[in-house]
């Protein structure tokens, strides 16, 4: 009986140290991870928008440069010029995909799009992120749909050139495009 | 002189993290975290980084303890002090390395499940005491790290051409992408563990 209390307490009290000492990092490091992902966001605004900055202007460019609008509880992410930008994700071929995409004015124009996170196969799939497929998009229309064709078939306006060898991901990505889209234009329309 | 230093417990404890008992190719302990992470050389330095402090901290904690822990909750013991501190080494990337905490995603945490941890606090650090178990730790942790840095060396090289993310490979060189995925690792970990085998000349069991 003694035994088994002393096990009780034994672990009682070393887990609350434990836990007590969790609680302190948490606390000290949370401040910090939030800022890394706000900067992470931003970085990605500036990027899109393709406005130059560096590492310690990065905050001050930001707030003079881009207004931010939430319309049930997405976020919007506007230029002077009316050009808008919004998060898009959804599942790629091994794991979560992750981008930023800017519309024009017209709300109906992909101006540029950059990929925050992905984990498609590297040199294959991978390439979503490269800067020489990404600016595929430019003046691509997302209305009414936009389509993935096989490289060298793009013909109109709402056709991109997809990855030879990578498939699955570029469908990945119309698929993510498309839903996404369908989901903030409505919103963009009530602004 | 030379066989008084090598009969110290000090010095065994050494070799057998480093070779005779190693926890990789000797014990095959920690392999999926080793087959996981080790694509990049970045990511491997960071994970062997963070088991190596795991394994530290939880020498000190455990072998300080050894004597008041109750035996039938000693793994209840090891799981929360391990957990703890793997907690605290994923808070610290996410603050400080946000960039590498995002490229080992959950192998971070899953350090808790890391054989090599279990496996030495059970066997090492409950018996020894504190000065050993850290010797023990350290010689571990490396044994683990130039493992997964060796294998991370080959598959960047030839699975992105490069080291640490400098360019070594001629222009031109072709990706092998297989090096890069999961594939490679068995690959690569499984030749080293055969050489390294057949050098310490050890059959498998």
């Amino acid at each position: 009986m003694k035994d088994r209390l002393l096990m009780i307490v034994f672990i009682l009290v070393l887990g609350s140290i434990l836990t007590i000492s969790l609680i302190a990092v948490d606390n000290y490091t949370a401040p910090i991870i939030k800022k890394n992902n706000e900067i992470k966001i931003k970085k990605s605004v500036l990027d899109v928008f393709g406005i130059p900055y560096s590492k310690d202007t990065i905050e001050k460019v930001f707030s003079d440069t881009v207004e931010i609008r939430k319309i049930q509880n997405k976020t919007f992410y506007i230029l002077k010029n009316g050009d808008i930008a919004f998060e898009i994700k959804g599942s790629g071929v091994w794991g979560p995909i992750q981008a930023m995409i800017a519309l024009k004015s017209d709300k109906k124009t992909i101006n540029a799009m950059v990929i925050i996170y992905q984990e498609e196969t590297p040199g294959l799939g991978g390439r979503i992120a490269d800067k020489s497929f990404l600016s595929r998009f430019k003046g691509k229309k997302v209305v009414p749909e936009l389509i993935l064709v096989a490289h060298g078939k793009a013909k109109g306006v709402n056709e991109v050139n997809a990855i030879t060898g990578a498939t699955l991901s570029s469908k990945a990505l119309q698929k993510i495009i498309n839903t996404n889209i369908r989901e903030y234009l409505p919103l963009i329309g009530r602004m | 002189m030379l066989k008084q230093i090598k009969n110290t417990e000090g010095f065994k404890t050494i070799a057998n993290g480093l070779w005779r008992d190693h926890p990789i190719f000797s014990m095959v302990l920690g392999i999926c975290s080793a087959l996981a992470v080790s694509n990049k050389v970045d990511n491997a330095i960071a994970m062997s980084g963070g088991v190596m402090f795991v394994l530290i901290a939880t020498a000190i904690i455990i072998s300080m303890l050894r004597k008041l822990i109750p035996l039938r909750v000693r793994i209840i013991t090891f799981m929360i002090v391990i957990a703890s501190f793997v907690i605290i080494v994923n808070k610290f990337l996410e603050a400080f390395f946000p960039i590498i905490s995002l490229a080992l995603g959950p192998y971070v945490g899953l350090i808790i499940t890391n054989c090599i941890l279990m496996g030495r606090a059970e066997a090492f650090y409950t018996h020894n005491n504190t000065w050993l178990s850290v010797l023990d730790a350290i010689a571990n942790g490396i044994g683990y790290s130039y493992t997964l840095i060796s294998v991370a060396i080959i598959r960047e090289l030839l699975g992105f051409g490069t080291i640490l993310g400098f360019r070594i490979m001629p222009a031109g060189w072709t990706n092998w992408v297989v090096m890069s995925m999961a594939p490679g690792a068995f690959f690569v970990l499984s030749v080293f563990i055969w050489l390294t085998r057949t050098l310490a000349k050890q059959t498998p069991d």
